[in-house]
């Protein structure tokens, strides 16, 4: 019987072994947190047994579904290209896996951020803007999202709840986030569908949404449900420095434009039909994706191209302006080779498709990011060694498709964990393909490397924010720029010299890997990181991510002088007679200052003229330091981290000291500024007299 | 003054003339060159002397010589040590205004200069100057609020027109339409420096003390020979943009990033062919005003004595004496 029973123990072993075979071949491919088609199923209620959410795979590289699929949008909208407005239904449904039953739901209405007295226009006002600066109010400017009906499935229609609400800053006048009251608890692991009607009237482009000319990109046009997240929802306003949260699911949209417009979007194009009153329906598919963005011009050309990538074919879709066709090789090239390191170090790309935009000229719709869907930039003026545009703006979308596409955390709450993370990934993927100095600029003998483009970006607001704070609290949207993306990507730079190039790519992978299709938060990541690479790293994250601690270090000091230097005429003879090798004895003195408020250990490393190199290692927890040699020989030069790996350093140039002082770089960039000067006096005495 | 310039009213070719006063005056062009030099040295110190405490210690600074590392530029700008921004610019400001009021005073000397028949002593070089000092600066006021009115319309409408333009599903429309316009304004405020430069022309060579007059006599002129006149300035003005676009070409691709001298001669070298052309601009001005603006010598044939006509009145005849003693009385 025992044998019986061990034989029938090992063939269900054996069973189990074999089947998890495939899977665990496909483990770079297969997500660790799949949900389970059935989940999506078994609703508790009886009555919700007819509504479910597909699992359907027909959008990405995978036998099954790779998120926990909340969400089911499906989308009827047609767009009047005169007015630039879309009047849709939309069929929501959503299911409950908070845990608890939800009698309440906040939609997002992001359009309505495009009024005078919402709290997007309001900020702009207040702490700058990217792009509108809002000094004058115009008509082309305003936006609407209006939801003209909305009934819940099985407790009828309910739009009489609908209450306007601003969890933010209590701005009655802002319409961005709406809420639904229920009059019957949706219970857990229920579904409830929503049934709506909108209408949604574009402004002229702005914040990545909009018309120009005839041209649209439609992003965050329809109501969407917030994220319960942590134990309650989350449904922040609209402000101009926040971005997007929400919860995968499956789109399934249909748009209908008038015939002569191109049309791409988020997912996989499954239909297409024309119509008789000179428009045309196109249906898309999304999977796993948590937002949905389309765009439309009657002008774009068409490239298409096919990736192999890990988890099976992409296509490759440029719609592109005809002035910029010349460049749609270029496009495709760093998509392609983004696509091919993105693989490699982090994680494979799952969906079917990816569709590059190249957006109207002088539009505030360039350099976007939707699920398999970006915004690049281009002019048609592209000199080759300018590499920001359209290189480092696709590379930068495309990594977002990863750092917020699939890695989806909060990013009203958390913007560096996107546009932060998202910006080191550009630094070390642009580096890869373009060179670590000039992956920005490479032209005329003038090089930048994305590094101190993200460097620059920091020090220029470095102490006013800290990474870990809500993107709507920033004291300007210029010190939330700098923070987000410039501070971010130099911190997780430095943090490559604390615990290894190597290790940190280790992290940054097993972070992808473990987080992809969920939400996490800070602690997520920097927990990953301490993980890996095995090291307590409070001290670093509490000044560089949670505080705002500034870090700079210099040379005080470094000089060299005889031990016995009340003797120096007859050290001067000795030197004579011995033609400089004099043998004597020199005091050299190294002192290190911490000028600011972050303090972290650094490397010295100090050079002698007799060819010596000493390193020495400093906690910075005082605020200076000496070192200290008798030599037979003068310091020659002192340098605070040699390997140049503390980016965080707000002060490169004070982190050396040379004895003996080299005028060159003073007198080349002087001599610039005296042609300068020059040419000014000339141009102005050529047309003044 | 007048009587020791050239006077040639035969009809010749402005620019080759233009040119030859230029090259027999070489002089003028070395000591404004070296005046915009010096005014520049002194007007770039702010910044010499920020930079220096900065990079002169720093390794960090050694990647703006080998190659250019553009952010260690901007870092540096950035610098609190380096200063406020206004500091550093304002001298260049100051010394770029400089130069131009030097030149300004120095300006009637050139043109005395250009049309003498021989080297213009210093004294005669100076005395220019100071005769045509106070109609330069009312001539200039006069310019300034022609050529500024007519600029500033100029680009609002350029403006107004590229604004237009950017309507259009057209991308390189705008971009087109503002070369173009550029070049409109470049021809249109050419001819306007076509016009007072022959008047300060006029002003110095003419010796006139009404500067209203000759700007009128200059307008006439300008647009009775505004094509020839218009292609000898769009000429030496293509060969000023020749010179700086070689130039700087030779900047990028012949010196080397650490060869501070080499760079700095380069530089020197193009910043004086940048003056060669606005000179003979001003010399194609003496030449034409000579051609066409001198005021005509009128021929005038020596005045010859009338004849002296003599009065036929008969000789008066002998007086014969009568008597022996009325001979001997008398």
């Amino acid at each position: 019987m025992l044998i019986r029973c061990k034989m029938v123990a090992l063939f269900i072993a054996l069973l189990i072994t074999l089947t998890s075979i495939p899977n665990q071949l496909s483990s770079q491919a297969a997500p660790q947190r799949v949900s389970p088609p059935k989940a999506h199923r078994s609703g508790a209620a009886a009555e919700n047994r007819a509504i479910a959410i597909p699992d359907t795979t027909l959008a990405i590289n995978s036998p099954t579904p790779m998120s926990q699929r909340v969400v089911h949008y499906e989308i009827d909208a047609k767009y009047d290209a005169a007015t630039h407005a879309v009047n849709a239904t939309e069929v929501l449904t959503y299911h409950n896996v908070t845990g608890e039953a939800l009698d309440h739901f906040p939609f997002h209405l992001y359009q309505n951020a495009f009024q005078p007295k919402a709290t997007f226009v309001r900020d702009s006002k207040l702490m700058g803007s990217r792009d509108t600066g809002y000094e004058k109010w115009q008509s082309k400017y305003y936006g609407s999202e209006d939801i003209k009906s909305i009934e819940v499935v099985g407790q009828g229609d309910l739009t009489k709840e609908l209450q306007f609400i601003a969890p933010d800053d209590g701005n009655k006048d802002d319409k961005t986030v709406i809420d639904l009251h229920v009059p019957k608890a949706i219970p857990n692991g229920a579904y409830v569908q929503f049934k709506i009607a909108f209408q949604t009237k574009f402004p002229e482009t702005q914040a990545r949404s909009g018309w120009k000319r005839d041209f649209l990109l439609g992003g965050q046009w329809f109501p969407k449900i917030g994220v319960w997240w942590h134990g309650s929802w989350n449904c922040h306003q609209y402000h101009n420095t926040t971005e997007f949260f929400a919860d995968f699911g499956v789109y399934d949209v249909k748009l209908t434009v008038p015939k002569n417009e191109v049309i791409g979007a988020s997912g996989v194009e499954v239909g297409s039909a024309e119509n008789a009153d000179n428009t045309k329906t196109v249906t898309y598919h999304g999977d796993d994706i948590h937002d949905f963005a389309w765009t439309v011009s009657p002008r774009y050309q068409v490239r298409e191209a096919t990736y192999q990538a890990q988890m099976g074919p992409i296509t490759l879709r440029f719609l592109m302006q005809p002035a910029h066709w010349s460049q749609a090789e270029r496009h495709e090239r760093i998509v392609r080779d983004t696509l091919d390191r993105f693989e490699k170090f982090y994680g494979p790309y799952p969906y079917k498709t990816l569709t590059v935009v190249d957006p109207e000229p002088d539009s505030a719709a360039g350099g976007m990011e939707y699920p398999t869907f970006i915004t690049g930039g281009a002019s048609w003026i592209a000199p080759a060694g300018y590499k920001l545009e359209p290189e480092g703006v696709i590379e930068h979308e495309f990594g977002h498709q990863y750092w917020y596409g699939m890695v989806a955390t909060n990013e009203f709450e958390d913007a560096w964990m996107d546009e932060g993370i998202n910006s080191y990934t550009e630094v070390k993927v642009l580096s890869s393909i373009l060179g670590r100095n000039t992956s920005v600029i490479d032209m005329y003998g003038s090089t930048v490397g994305d590094f101190e483009l993200q460097r620059l970006f920091y020090i220029t607001w470095p102490d006013f924010d800290p990474m870990a704070q809500k993107a709507y609290d920033y004291v300007t949207a210029n010190s939330y720029g700098a923070i987000t993306y410039g501070k971010t990507a130099t911190v997780l730079l430095t943090l490559e010299g604390i615990i290894g190039e190597d290790t940190m790519a280790k992290a940054m992978h097993a972070y992808f890997m473990k987080y992809r299709f969920t939400h996490p938060a800070k602690e997520d990541f920097l927990k990953t990181i301490e993980e890996v690479s095995g090291k307590d790293l409070r001290w670093y994250f509490n000044q560089a991510v949670y505080g705002s601690q500034v870090l700079d270090y210099e040379i005080l000091s470094a000089n060299s002088f005889p031990v016995n230097w009340y003797e120096e005429d007859k050290t001067k003879k000795d030197a004579k007679k011995n033609k400089g090798k004099d043998g004597t004895v020199y005091q050299s003195y190294v002192t290190l200052h911490r000028k600011e408020d972050f303090s972290m250990p650094v490397a010295v490393e100090i050079k002698f003229d007799d060819g010596e190199t000493v390193r020495e290692h400093w906690d910075g927890q005082s605020r200076w330091t000496r070192f200290g040699y008798v030599k037979k020989a003068k310091v020659v030069s002192a340098e605070i981290d040699p390997d140049h790996s503390v980016q965080l350093d707000r002060n490169k140039f004070n982190n050396s000291f040379v004895v003996q002082a080299n005028s060159h770089p003073t007198y080349k960039l002087s001599n610039y500024w005296l042609f300068v000067t020059q040419l000014l006096g000339q141009v102005f005495a050529w047309w003044a007299v | 003054m007048p009587h020791t310039f050239r006077i040639e009213n035969a009809k010749r070719n402005v620019i080759s003339s233009g040119l030859r006063m230029v090259l027999a005056n070489k002089r003028y062009l070395v000591w404004f060159w070296l005046l915009n030099l010096f005014l520049a040295i002194a007007g770039s110190s702010p910044f010499r002397a920020s930079v220096h405490p900065i990079l002169d210690h720093s390794l960090y600074s050694e990647g703006l010589t080998q190659g250019f590392r553009l952010a260690e530029m901007f870092e540096l700008f950035a610098r609190p040590e380096f200063g406020a921004t206004r500091a550093i610019a304002t001298p260049a400001a100051w010394a770029a205004c400089l130069f131009f009021l030097a030149t300004a005073l120095f300006l009637p000397g050139v043109f005395a200069g250009y049309a003498s028949t021989y080297r213009l002593p210093r004294e005669d070089f100076f005395r220019a100057c100071a005769r045509a000092l106070w109609r330069f600066v009312r001539l200039m006021i006069i310019a300034a609020i022609v050529m500024g009115v007519i600029a500033g319309l100029l680009f609002w409408a350029s403006n107004a027109l590229v604004d237009k333009a950017g309507e259009s599903t057209n991308e390189r429309l705008p971009f087109t339409i503002h070369i173009v316009a550029l070049l409109v304004i470049f021809l249109i405020m050419t001819t306007l420096r076509i016009w007072f430069d022959l008047a300060e022309a006029d002003i110095v060579l003419n010796d006139q003390r009404a500067a209203r007059r000759s700007i009128a006599s200059a307008f006439r002129h300008t647009f009775r020979s505004i094509g020839r006149l218009l292609a000898s300035y769009v000429v030496t003005t293509i060969v000023a943009a020749i010179a700086l676009v070689v130039g700087i070409w030779c900047w990028i691709h012949l010196i080397p990033s650490n060869s501070i001298t080499r760079a700095f001669l380069l530089m020197q070298f193009i910043l004086f062919s940048l003056l060669i052309p606005r000179f003979w601009q001003r010399a194609i001005a003496v030449s034409y005003w000579q051609e066409k603006m001198l005021v005509p010598v009128v021929e005038v044939h020596p005045i010859e004595p009338a004849p002296v006509v003599t009065p036929a009145v008969p000789e008066p005849s002998p007086v014969i004496p009568t008597s022996p003693a009325e001979f001997e009385g008398s």
